[in-house]
């Protein structure tokens, strides 16, 4: 925006320093008296405009509209508009933008006029750039389309390119009108087609034709083509020999061969793919291009999978091989890198060739290519960090008995011959891991008849590796890699050289170990991912003692490794779900996560955290205030940040990415969330905060045609679990992650909550009391209606049963039956006939609500011990928030019946009397919830307060269901005594305690 | 594993694996945008299989201002490294080093003198990185950073401002073997 240093919009140079003064001291008063003169006395309509802003400064609605007044008459006009007074208006309008005005139907034309005008003045772009920052693509389009004809023959390629650019992002935005945007997108493709014929036509590149030049506008072009233009001739064009994939490689240009080779595997095009690929590595082979220019690991991933599905897929393979071969033999020093990626396509290859997985020997079933080329792999690089991500998916793609050879025959022979004791500790930790991995993969198990003697067995598979009967995964492997890696783990620790040598190595081996251990007990604990436990709290069925096991072993390991955030993430989880949210925010605070990185990992410990811990947002620091910052700077203009540097700087791609990223950042998972928690834990405490939900400028936008995004960062979150499985996060997260339908029914219901809580300001005295009283009606059953309509349509989507924790799904179901219950409430008077569907509705209030209790009585009663009595606290949450929705809905009708009956004596705008009952009759039920909730939190208080707790708590611990010799070994893995497992009861019953604090400062009315 | 492209700004929601070590400074999403719009290609990434990024180079294109043409401190056309960093788990593969070496590839096809850097004076393994490729220390700018990497009794920390000639140097005339010795305030950088 042009202002001045001061923030102010400077005035035209010619006018006098007084005047000018007084502008920029903000001594509006004078503007107006100082303008006012010289309006007069010069004749000049610019000292009038000058006016009416400094006006619109001041406080007092009728100055403030003075400016849109203003405007107003300039847009009915249809004159061409004097530049300055423009920019003035558009200063001073500022804070309506986007309110009172719509800057695309008000300055946005009057820019466009101006610019149509005056198309050469630099002051052109100055308005093209000001309909950018107020994201109004439609008179930006115009205008640079102005401004392209207009420099036509001047060399200046940029106006053709924003033009284009600005066409483009025209015809894909919700601004365009339906019946221009065939029309644009035509358009778009015919300059930028025109344009690459002339590319393609030309003898010799003149800087100033209208083809196509840099990297930026060609991509530009493919980019329309994919979503404007044909397939057909997006392939074609792709193999050009001025515009083609290859020809940019020769350039040094990487992004065309990427982009096409995403778009050409969308269409399925793998004959394509592998001429692509092939062309583009052998360019490395033959000098063409730098060596390894195209080695990516996912150019040759994409070419090994062509070659596979291509006609003649050995021969193919055999190619694919022969390339790699060629830059196995380069002689050149490169990156350790590029080494791992070839090794790896040679694996690739491997696994994708027909007959790979026969057995060399007929005797020997799992002797097998892939095996051997897995071993192969192994052999160079098992002590690599990423050495288990490397081969995770092709080991659990063998068959049982490749899997069983890799194990037992493979792996103990890649140290022989060496008897390095570290290198000896890694590879058993990496074996343990995988170990694990196979535990996950169904090829281990086979079907054991489910049903015997007519009885449904609870074991239904046999275990191949172990021979038992099981469940899946298989409880007796999963307990023999406990034991197993807490043996190795013991020896480690017991190693004072080998503890030494460690800070030397890649990886220490314990963390390794412990996560193997830890992982497999959590299994063993049942944690299940949530979306088949539709309706039940998060902890139910889980063996409590296995989890603080779990618990104790990865905590212990945090003080070793402490730098290892994939642990720290886990812990952040498991002591969520134990109820110890205190411990787990002091294990998120040293990850910084701030800023930027705030959207994708923010909910991997704000989800659901008021209905956890509402003391969090108590504590010193003001919990959700950085996520509020972020969106708030970020998201504070309407265009996509940094857009016109863009422009500018003609990197047309990047405006394409920014706005795509701009439009998903609007609609973020984690935004609602942010916004939701905030105000739950205002409602909690029995707080306005800053007014209603719905209020909050960055969530204006968003109806329920909106598709909010979820972004959720799992990369660092630590996953042995093989792609035949959800991975490991579903397990451990207390309900389904963020979702678009869980993201609105929060938001919904916290609008329901927000009318059920207004009331009027003090001032609001309406004069006409009967008019108002009808008016406020009318509006409440409009708005109980469309909050009944949209949280029925989100609750009854498809997905949305395994998108919510069982109390989520009874809340969200409360609140859509009482918006529902209550317009029919509003809607019946005294003289109606009895309103019906009322009583199955708060028929089905009252189940809810009575299941819920009894879930949670059940939940309390059959807890393993009362110190873990903080884990169910999410249920316990929406037992509290679905009673006093419901309270609060009875309240609200019989609140307004007895206005109605104060107001009108005739007693005939009141309600009719089953409403009445009905709603008496709820609030008492409601009232009965509500004291219980209330009550387990006092007990639970109590509780936590009695002598003896530590002794409980580790008692509890060690009466796992993993059995005595289990225990021990875990023991063993915490240094041996109960020293360290004392010190870490006491920290977690210590986070309890002050949970529980939290929980006591809840309102409960 | 790894696959080497230009930034997209959908990989800010995946940079958990380098940003979450306290090494690598996370900004706010403005900074990352501007590198994108003005030096796209400047800006590049390292991914995993998976799609995590484990790397990036953040680089840019300038002189100083044209106001301090005759200031002793002026820098000609030169690339500068704003920020690069490996996730742990990928370092010393060489990835950091084909990150840097892209930049430098693009410094020279646009007629760059040099490119430079600034590093903490106590990160003696970045220092060490930067000298295995070629770098040398220009200058020392005393205070450069606010706050102290690791000591935090102190409220400051100064910087190496490293350089490595580029092609167009041909005399080496942009670089010192003594700028250890060159000390400049932090008012002197632009
Ligand atoms: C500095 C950093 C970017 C290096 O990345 P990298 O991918 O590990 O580096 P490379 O593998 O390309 O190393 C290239 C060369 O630099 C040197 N080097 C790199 N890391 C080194 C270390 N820790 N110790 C000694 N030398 C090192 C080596 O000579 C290495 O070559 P070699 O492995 O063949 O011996 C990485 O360690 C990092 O991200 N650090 C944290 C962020 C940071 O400090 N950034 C710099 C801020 S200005």
């Amino acid at each position: 925006m042009s202002f001045n240093d001061y923030g102010r919009m400077p005035l035209r140079s010619n006018v006098d320093m007084q005047l000018q003064t007084a502008f920029s001291d903000g001594n509006w008063n004078a503007v107006i008296r100082l303008a006012d003169k010289r309006a007069k006395s010069l004749k000049d309509p610019y000292y009038e405009a000058i006016k009416i802003c400094a006006e619109s400064q001041l406080d007092g609605a009728v100055g403030k509209s003075s400016v849109l007044t203003a405007i107003d008459e300039l847009v009915r006009k249809k004159t061409v508009p004097d530049i300055d007074t423009l920019e003035l208006y558009e200063w001073a309008a500022w804070d309506f933008i986007g309110g009172e005005i719509e800057y695309a139907d008000t300055l946005g034309p009057l820019r466009v006029r101006w610019a149509k005008a005056n198309p050469k003045s630099p002051m052109a772009i100055q308005c093209l750039r000001s309909c950018l920052e107020y994201w109004d693509l439609v008179s930006a389009q115009q205008i640079s389309t102005a401004l392209d004809r207009a420099y036509v023959n001047s060399g200046d390629r940029r106006h053709m390119f924003w033009s284009i650019t600005l066409t483009f992002l025209l015809s894909i935005s919700p601004q365009c009108s339906e019946s221009s945007r065939k029309v644009y997108s035509l358009l778009v493709l015919k300059q930028l087609e025109r344009a690459a014929e002339v590319t393609e036509n030309a003898t010799k590149v003149d800087v100033n034709d209208r083809g196509l030049q840099t990297e930026e506008e060609v991509c530009l072009y493919y980019r329309v083509l994919l979503a404007n233009g044909s397939k057909a001739d997006f392939i074609k064009r792709v193999q050009c020999p001025k515009l083609g994939a290859l020809a940019l490689l020769e350039k040094g240009h990487k992004l065309l061969f990427w982009e096409s080779l995403k778009a050409l595997e969308t269409w399925g095009e793998w004959d394509l793919i592998y001429d692509l690929c092939r062309r583009a590595l052998r360019m490395g082979v033959d000098g063409v291009t730098t060596p390894f220019f195209v080695c990516d690991w996912l150019v040759w991933k994409r070419f090994a999978t062509a070659a596979s599905k291509s006609a003649t897929p050995e021969s193919a393979l055999e190619e694919v091989q022969a390339i790699l071969r060629q830059y196995f033999a380069m002689d050149i020093k490169t990156a350790a890198m590029y080494k791992k990626n070839l090794s790896l396509a040679l694996l690739e290859t491997t696994f994708q060739l027909p007959g790979r997985s026969q057995a060399l020997d007929d005797g020997h079933k799992g002797m097998t290519p892939r095996v051997i080329q897995l071993g192969l792999f192994l052999q160079q690089y098992f002590d690599k960090l990423s050495a288990f991500e490397d081969v995770k998916a092709y080991v659990a793609d063998l068959s049982f008995e490749e899997a069983k050879t890799l194990m037992e025959e493979i792996l103990p022979k890649l140290l022989d011959g060496k008897s390095d004791k570290p290198q000896q500790f890694i590879l058993k930790s990496f074996a343990s891991k995988l170990r694990y991995l196979l535990t996950t993969c169904p090829q281990t198990l086979s079907r054991h008849p489910s049903v015997v003697d007519g009885k449904d067995q609870s074991e239904p598979y046999q275990c191949r590796l172990c021979s038992q009967l099981t469940s899946f995964p298989c409880r007796h492997c999963l307990k023999d890699i406990v034991m197993e890696a807490a043996c190795t783990y013991q020896q480690i620790s017991k190693d004072k050289d080998l503890i030494s040598s460690i800070p030397r190595l890649d990886k220490d081996p314990r963390l390794d170990l412990a996560m193997v251990i830890g992982t497999s007990i959590l299994k063993l604990a049942r944690l299940r991912t949530k979306d088949h436990s539709l309706t039940r709290p998060p902890m139910r069925g889980v063996d409590a003692g296995l989890l603080l096991q779990a618990t104790l072993i990865l905590d212990t390991q945090l003080k070793e490794t402490p730098k290892d955030n994939g642990l720290r993430l886990l812990l952040v989880q498991l002591h969520l779900l134990l109820g110890s949210a205190s411990i787990a925010y002091q294990l998120w605070i040293p990850m910084d996560v701030k800023r930027t990185i705030q959207d994708a990992l923010s909910p991997l410990f704000f989800d659901r955290i008021s209905t956890l811990s509402p003391g969090l947002f108590h504590g010193s620091r003001p919990l959700m205030e950085p996520l509020r910052t972020h969106y708030r700077n970020t998201l504070r203009d309407a265009c996509p940040l940094k857009i016109w540097e863009a422009f500018l700087s003609g990197s047309y791609t990047s405006i394409l990415g920014m706005n795509e990223y701009d439009s998903t950042l609007r609609r973020s998972c984690t935004m609602m969330m942010s916004m939701v928690e905030e105000s739950r834990a205002t409602r909690v405490f029995g707080g306005k905060g800053d007014g209603e939900i719905a209020d909050q400028q960055l969530l204006w936008k968003i109806t329920d045609d909106t598709t909010l995004v979820h972004q959720t960062d799992y990369g660092s979150f630590p996953n042995l679990e093989s792609h035949h499985g959800p991975p490991f996060q579903d397990f451990v997260r207390l309900g389904p992650g963020l979702s678009n339908e869980r993201s609105h029914l929060s938001f919904l219901a916290e609008q329901f909550a927000d009318l059920l809580g207004y009331k009027p300001p003090k001032e609001y005295k309406p004069a006409k009391t009967h008019e108002a009283a009808l008016r406020d009606r009318t509006y409440t059953l409009e708005r109980l209606s469309q909050l009944a309509n949209s949280l029925t349509t989100f609750l009854h989507a498809p997905n949305t049963p395994t998108l919510l924790t069982g109390p989520e799904t009874t809340y969200f179901s409360v609140a859509s039956l009482l918006a529902s219950a209550l317009v029919t409430c509003l809607s019946t008077s005294r003289g109606d006939p009895s309103p019906k569907p009322l009583a199955s509705a708060t028929q089905s209030i009252r189940a809810a609500l009575a299941a819920l209790r009894s879930e949670f009585t059940h939940a309390v009663a059959t807890q393993a011990s009362p110190c873990l009595a903080m884990a169910d606290m999410h249920t316990l949450s929406y037992l509290r928030d679905t009673a006093l929705a419901v309270r609060h809905a009875a309240a609200f009708v019989l609140a307004l019946h007895d206005k109605e009956l104060a107001r009108d004596r005739s007693g005939k705008s009141a309600l009719h009397r089953d409403v009445v009952a009905e709603m008496k009759a709820l609030e008492a039920v409601a009232g009965k919830a509500v004291a219980e909730a209330r009550a387990h939190v006092q007990r639970t208080k109590e509780t936590l307060g009695e002598a003896g707790w530590l002794d409980r708590l580790l008692e509890l611990t060690f009466a796992g269901g993993g059995g005595e010799d289990m225990e021990k070994a875990v023991l063993g893995v915490v240094g041996g005594d109960m020293a360290e497992a004392e010190d870490w009861a006491g920290r977690l019953l210590e986070s309890w305690r002050e949970g529980v604090k939290g929980w006591v400062a809840v309102k409960w009315e | 594993m790894a696959n080497f492209r230009r930034f997209r700004p959908d990989d800010l929601n995946k940079l958990s694996k380098c940003n979450l070590d306290p090494l690598t400074e996370t900004y706010e999403l403005g900074f990352y945008l501007q590198y994108h719009a003005k030096w796209p290609s400047l800006f590049q990434v390292a991914e995993d299989q998976n799609g995590n990024i484990i790397g990036y180079i953040m680089g840019k294109l300038e002189s100083s201002p044209e106001v301090y043409k005759f200031s002793e401190h002026y820098l000609p056309w030169h690339a500068h490294i704003t920020a690069v960093t490996v996730a742990p788990e990928a370092r010393r593969l060489g990835i950091g080093r084909l990150l840097s070496e892209q930049l430098e590839v693009a410094a020279d096809a646009n007629d760059a003198w040099f490119v430079d850097l600034f590093v903490r004076s106590t990160n003696h393994k970045a220092i060490t990185f930067y000298k295995n490729m070629g770098y040398s220390i220009f200058r020392v700018v005393k205070d450069y950073y606010g706050d102290h990497s690791t000591d935090p009794t102190q409220s400051s920390e100064d910087a190496y401002d490293m350089r490595k000639p580029m092609k167009r140097d041909v005399k080496k005339e942009h670089v010192r073997d003594d700028g250890e010795n060159h000390a400049v305030d932090p008012s002197d950088v632009w």
